[in-house]
């Protein structure tokens, strides 16, 4: 079994444990038609049911699957095993991003993320610590001033600018 | 009426009201292009402005950002892969992969054109049919909504390229997102898990977002340059404007009846509550995959459903105003804020409100017009510059991306709970994709999924839970016929027919 093919019958399980955890909550509702009407819970039940059936259908397939042919994995000159640690820094800044936006506000934060995400991609296509580290500094500039005068001066929006 | 029609066109003479007319028009531009800003939320803003215009001024700029934002869902989508709206998501299969073959001028030139040719056949039956067309959508029953919104649902996941499985559970997973927060009919809580933030629900926009601007951020992380950058763009280094002219021969390849069939597609879907844009340029994109010569095309860079989308969905913003002003019933959210727009100024719409109020709207239907002929020159004035957005340093778009759809998310909703929602949602699509479970019918179950619940709740209360009432309605028989027919020439034909050539080679 190919590692492709393991990952397809692994994300399938998933998808039925989550769907499990969205069943659970049908238990605490009224029953679709216990008062001779669809509640609430009509669509819920049905779309529960029609998601076991054909995630069961997928990993039967899955498993009857022949080797699948597998294009090489993609690879960076200059971050190692891009595939899995890109997505894990991408989510992981964006995450941080959030955090910093409501304890330090949108200067701050954005400041931050912006350079970070901005470094990564820059790094990675250059491989070059000082050459991207500026560009990243004049990019952070550009999209932090751009941003607030976009979102707060010229459309009024209220941001959290400054929360220390 | 002519002449008020005339009154209407002259009004924009006006250099004011002209200049409103351009600002609508660029800002809709803006919100459209830029992945996570719709017009719905450009028109949104624009409302506590309004009190301070002139009622037709303030009409004149919605209408042409309305225009604008529609079109401009595509640009991003053709040159990123990244829909700027909801409406762009379909263009983006065709448009990208010609991005991605190098063809991205004419790409962007024949949306632009397949818009502007949509756009000015909707004003047209606006202009010209309101009234009657109107009088015939309102003889849409329950089910029959139901059974249009089914017809969409079954349509997007057939025509998703793939697994049919992967396709349907991604539409279900779409459809359970749209299940969580108030229920739509009865004051209760639904899959909130305890939590306060979840009864709100999860809004379309974080939806949106993370199905698309974080789950691409995501996956442009996970690419080296050579990979994540269109080689294709690197072959047109200074395009000019004249590039973005689509080719007279094109025009005529994809045939003069799909964009006259596809804008009526989208002006008749626009006119019944609860159509829009998406559902106009998903319906009209397999009416032409079933019709056209090359249906192997669809999904790999096909001009024709490029062309189809994209004249139905600008089609529907002149179908989407009939109801508005004639019944009093918005098609859509955009015309829901339009519906707010003129409250504020005192109109109520509804049927009086053409009759006593026509000369004011007039310069509405006036400004649509211009506005469908603007997109076509636009693409021609700012081309260069959609196609630039594809070659912008790879740390500069991608931080910029992450920053207007996170903040983007958070100031349309002061919402940090929200941001986390984008950010959850970007993950799941991105897996969606590692695994090739097509994002578009997920997104499409987060949008239809109230309406497709609702109706369904609703018929079944009136027919005492028997389903039959589906088949008793004609109009509902109708479009289930219709489904029927969209699988079997969509799926089981196809399969058949593979199946033929394989035994007989």
């Amino acid at each position: 079994m190919t590692k492709l093919l393991r990952g397809q019958i692994l994300f399938a399980f998933a998808l039925t444990v989550l769907n499990t955890v969205y069943a659970s909550q049908l238990l605490g509702m009224d029953r679709p038609f216990v008062n001779g009407e669809p509640g609430p819970s009509f669509l819920p039940f049905i779309l529960c049911g029609f998601v076991y059936v054909v995630t069961f259908l997928i990993i039967l397939k899955e498993f009857k699957a022949q080797q699948n042919i597998i294009a090489a994995a993609e690879t960076s000159d200059n971050i190692p095993r891009i595939v899995i640690l890109g997505p894990v820094i991408a989510v992981g800044l964006t995450a941080l991003y959030i955090l910093a936006f409501v304890y330090t506000g949108y200067m701050t934060a954005t400041a931050g993320y912006t350079f970070l995400i901005a470094i990564y991609f820059n790094f990675e296509r250059n491989g070059k610590c000082g050459a991207s580290a500026l560009s990243s500094a004049i990019i952070v500039l550009f999209i932090t001033v751009a941003g607030w005068l976009f979102f707060v001066k010229l459309f009024g929006l209220y941001l959290p600018l400054w929360e220390f | 009426m002519i002449g008020q029609v005339a009154d209407g066109f002259l009004a924009l003479a006006n250099p004011g009201t002209f200049l409103h007319l351009v600002g609508g028009f660029l800002l809709g531009l803006a919100f459209g292009a830029i992945p996570g800003l719709t017009a719905t939320l450009a028109i949104a803003l624009l409302l506590p402005f309004t009190f301070g215009m002139e009622v037709k001024d303030a009409l004149v700029m919605v209408a042409s950002i309305y225009m604008a934002g529609i079109y401009a869902g595509s640009i991003t989508g053709i040159t990123l892969n990244i829909p700027g709206a909801p409406s762009g998501a379909i263009t983006t299969l065709d448009g990208h992969a010609l991005m991605k073959a190098g063809k991205g001028t004419q790409a962007l030139g024949l949306s632009a054109f397949s818009s502007s040719i949509g756009g000015l056949i909707g004003v047209v039956v606006l202009i010209a049919l309101a009234q009657p067309i109107s009088a015939l959508a309102l003889l849409f029953q329950t089910p029959d909504k139901f059974s249009l919104v089914l017809l969409a649902v079954v349509t997007v996941t057939i025509v998703a390229s793939g697994s049919l499985l992967k396709a349907m559970l991604a539409m279900a997973i779409g459809l359970m997102i749209s299940t969580v927060g108030i229920d739509p009919m009865v004051p209760v809580g639904r899959f909130d898990f305890g939590s306060y933030h979840l009864i709100e629900g999860i809004n379309l926009l974080p939806a949106v977002i993370g199905l698309f601007a974080t789950c691409e951020l995501i996956a442009q992380a996970s690419m080296p340059t050579k990979v994540g950058k269109p080689e294709s763009v690197a072959k047109i280094l200074r395009p000019k404007r004249r590039d973005f002219l689509p080719d007279w021969t094109l025009i005529r390849e994809v045939g003069f009846f799909t964009y006259i069939k596809s804008a009526i597609i989208g002006v008749l879907i626009g006119m019944l509550p609860g159509g829009g844009a998406s559902m106009a340029s998903f319906i009209a994109y397999a009416e032409a995959k079933r019709s056209s010569r090359h249906p192997e095309k669809f999904g790999k860079g096909s001009y024709e459903g490029l062309a189809a989308s994209e004249s139905a969905n600008n089609g529907m913003c002149g179908g989407a105003i009939i109801p508005l002003l004639t019944m009093g019933i918005p098609g859509d959210a955009v015309t829901a804020i339009i519906f707010g727009v003129l409250l504020i100024h005192g109109l109520v719409p509804g049927p009086a409100l053409l009759g006593e109020n026509f000369a004011i709207i007039a310069p509405m239907f006036a400004a649509l017009f211009v506005a469908a002929i603007f997109v076509f020159l636009s693409v021609i004035a700012f081309g260069p510059i959609y196609l630039r957005l594809s070659q912008i340093n790879r740390g500069l778009l991608y931080a910029f991306i992450g920053i207007i759809s996170m903040v983007g998310v958070y100031a349309s909703s002061f919402s940090f709970f929200q941001m986390w929602m984008a950010l959850a949602i970007g993950v799941l699509a991105f897996l969606l994709r590692i695994f090739s479970y097509p994002v578009v019918p997920a997104l499409m179950g987060v949008i239809l999924g109230p309406y497709l619940e609702e109706f369904l709740r609703r018929s079944l209360i009136v027919s005492e839970g028997d389903p039959t009432i589906f088949l008793r309605s004609p109009g509902s028989a109708s479009l289930l016929l219709l489904t029927l027919g969209f699988i079997w020439l969509l799926r089981i034909r196809p399969a058949l027919r593979s199946k033929g050539q394989n035994a007989s080679n």
